[in-house]
């Protein structure tokens, strides 16, 4: 019974359509990861591994969180504010009353919300994703200085070294997010929001509730943006209302790395997941190298210039033979 | 994103420490002969050091002549042979790229890292694991909350912030109406020098505050800020300006609007120093020295040497007014346009800061 029926035919010749223009950054990934290994071979071990992943790991969560909006043509700008919003809302709860799983259940709550009511507005008003994020991201901002106006709070020492001591849990709870989010793609609402970014009409002439799958990304998406937030306060002990900001150019940067079209419908979670992956380990890999730090800054633009430019050049150098 | 701070109040701090002073004192004594060693030290690590350079964004002018500092500083170290190697990494303003790269540092085995902080609790964790292996840690200008370091070098900002209102109460014989000029919100250190400042304010009610502003430690956003506030306040006596860049962008803003300048506090920018001179202001400045990051090197290797540290060096604040702002001037040309003049340093300085 080992019979190909026509779907998974079908199945696998769009994943491999879809992976052939990430063919160059796999390997570029791959390049790093083994230049890493043998400029430091302390990676090999569980202890080495363990902090490389959680280093990784907060970049990887707000990439997602980034390219959910991207796949299906929205944006968002509010990301960073979002991230220092959990990690405020985490720090600040945490030893209060609330506890460790009130403080979690808090800001997984924020992040839904926050999420499900930007997806709202953006849906239910039509305005631009990119100016409501905008607008939101200040807002955001201001909500996690009124919480805590400095860095500080905290968080419960056990806790951080739960997800950030020498174990990789961090990793295992990447491997657990993808898993939850290959589920979620096979569902009605997961399989519309590529089918709504791609081609809204059509998705929605085809009964794909566009606008619920939207607002549903939106909510997601504010979801592991809090959660990043709450997994940094972690790794750092504390709260701080500002740490999150640099995290919005990078979660985009690594999307369109990882081959996400700003346009929706076009992309893979695991190019994302692989962009956000060059971006962290090329910091590594750089120290490594000894690289000053101007180089560093010019190296890592020539590396995310060359990485989305030459499958590109490869693509129509293909088309034109 | 210039200087940060702690935020434990430097007060309790200086109590903490002088507890802890006379307790490491007590113990040495009752140690005999037996060396006492700085935090984090564990005697292990010989000459020629490598030393890890953490800084969190290197762009800034002021960094840039900190990095200046830390370079000539290892050069003679290691002529000395006491410093073989020197790695930099620049976070670009990330304080979780710092992370990275401190925990870059430690896997590289560095015998000392020297860092300025991109948040003050966000490195607490990377930071201990680095001075539980060993690893000098000297942490600088924007301090970190754990005490699982070696020594912070710092200058005290309260101080700064109340020293610099008492200027300001003492040229407008307490009475008047004066604008504040902040550092980014959410910064410590601009916090810290706003806090200092409040209690001289609550003493002397005859200076009203007529409003604030935060910007960035740059003068172009700064010297905006005060244009708007300069058509909305027709009577301003005093500028209480927490941060050089920000002095010189409100000396502008009220050259370019033709309005009398007005007392102006700030800190040792060349350009708001050069500015004062020209438009013969009333001014006051101090400074976060740039060489606390050639004393940090030292202090590291001095540390790994197994000379005892202060785990807190505070750097006094040198003051620039009227009697010494020649001698800066004096010196201007050797400092970038937009770099600041910072007073003079040596050996002798900083032993005697660290024998404190």
């Amino acid at each position: 019974m080992s019979t190909i029926s026509p779907s998974s035919w079908l199945y696998g010749s769009i994943q491999l359509r879809r992976n052939r223009g990430l063919g160059g950054l796999y390997l570029v990934v791959a390049a790093f990861l083994i230049l890493y290994a043998v400029l430091f071979p302390g990676i090999l071990s569980i202890g080495g591994f363990s902090k490389f992943t959680q280093n990784w790991f907060p970049l990887a969560l707000v990439t997602m969180a980034q390219a959910l909006l991207m796949l299906n043509g929205g944006i968002t700008l509010a990301i960073g504010p979002l991230v220092s919003l959990g990690a405020v809302i985490a720090a600040t709860t945490m030893e209060g009353a609330l506890g460790v799983s009130g403080g979690i259940l808090a800001v997984a709550a924020a992040g839904l919300a926050i999420g499900a009511i930007t997806g709202a507005i953006v849906t239910h008003l039509r305005l631009p994703a990119i100016i409501v994020t905008l607008a939101g991201s200040f807002i955001i901002s201001g909500v996690a200085l009124i919480l805590l106006p400095r860095p500080g709070g905290a968080i419960p020492d056990w806790l951080s070294t739960v997800l950030a001591g020498h174990t990789p849990v961090a990793f295992l709870l990447l491997v657990l997010i993808l898993a939850l989010w290959k589920a979620f793609l096979a569902t009605p609402l997961g399989l519309g929001i590529y089918a709504a970014g791609d081609n809204s009409v059509g998705a929605f002439r085809s009964g794909v509730p566009v606008e619920r799958v939207k607002v549903a990304a939106f909510a997601l998406s504010g979801l592991l943006a809090a959660l990043t937030g709450l997994f940094v306060a972690a790794q750092t002990g504390s709260g701080d209302p500002v740490i999150g900001t640099p995290f919005t150019l990078n979660s985009i940067a690594a999307a369109v790395l990882g081959g996400v079209g700003f346009l929706g419908g076009k992309g893979t979670m695991r190019g994302a997941i692989c962009g956000s992956l060059l971006l962290s380990v090329m910091i590594n890999v750089m120290f490594f190298l000894g690289f000053p730090p101007v180089a560093q800054y010019v190296a890592q633009g020539l590396i995310i210039v060359g990485a989305v430019a030459v499958p590109e050049f490869l693509t129509q150098w293909r088309a034109r033979r | 994103m210039k200087h940060l701070e702690n935020s434990i109040s430097a007060t309790l701090r200086r109590r903490l420490l002088a507890g802890a002073a006379a307790a490491a004192a007590l113990l040495a004594f009752s140690a005999g002969t037996a060396s006492a060693a700085a935090s984090c030290i564990k005697g292990d690590r010989k000459a020629p050091y490598t030393i890890g350079w953490a800084n969190i964004y290197s762009v800034p002018t002021w960094m840039k002549q900190t990095e200046g500092t830390i370079k000539a500083e290892v050069d003679e170290l290691n002529k000395a042979g006491l410093v073989k190697d020197l790695m930099i990494t620049d976070a670009q303003g990330n304080a979780q790229t710092q992370i990275q790269h401190i925990q870059s540092m430690i896997d590289a085995n560095v015998d000392a890292i020297v860092v300025i902080a991109g948040s003050s609790t966000a490195l607490d964790r990377v930071i201990s694991d680095a001075c539980d292996k060993g690893i000098a840690v000297v942490n600088f200008d924007s301090l970190v909350d754990t005490d699982k370091v070696t020594a912070k070098i710092n200058t005290d900002s309260n101080e700064w912030g109340a020293t610099a209102a008492k200027w300001m109460v003492s040229q407008l014989g307490g009475k008047g109406k004066i604008i504040i000029m902040n550092g980014p919100a959410g910064i410590s250190v601009s916090d810290d020098r706003r806090k200092g400042a409040q209690p001289v304010l609550d003493a002397n009610p005859g200076l009203k505050v007529i409003t604030e502003t935060n910007t960035e430690y740059n003068v172009a956003p700064a010297q905006e800020a005060m244009t708007s506030l300069l058509f909305a306040n027709p009577d301003i006596d005093g500028v209480l300006s927490l941060g050089g860049a920000l002095s010189a962008g409100s000396v502008m803003a009220f050259e370019r609007q033709g309005r009398e300048q007005v007392p102006t506090t700030g800190e040792n920018a060349r350009q708001f120093l050069e500015l004062w001179k020209e438009k013969g202001l009333k001014g006051w400045a101090t400074m976060q020295p740039n060489w606390l990051g050639a004393l940090s090197v030292y202090t590291a290797v001095q540390a790994l040497q197994g000379k005892d540290i202060p785990a807190f060096v505070k750097v006094p604040l040198p003051v620039i007014d009227d009697s010494t702002i020649g001698s800066y001037l004096a010196r201007a040309d050797k400092f970038p346009a937009d770099g600041y003049i910072y007073s003079d340093y040596d050996k002798a300085l900083f032993d005697k800061l660290l024998a404190k």
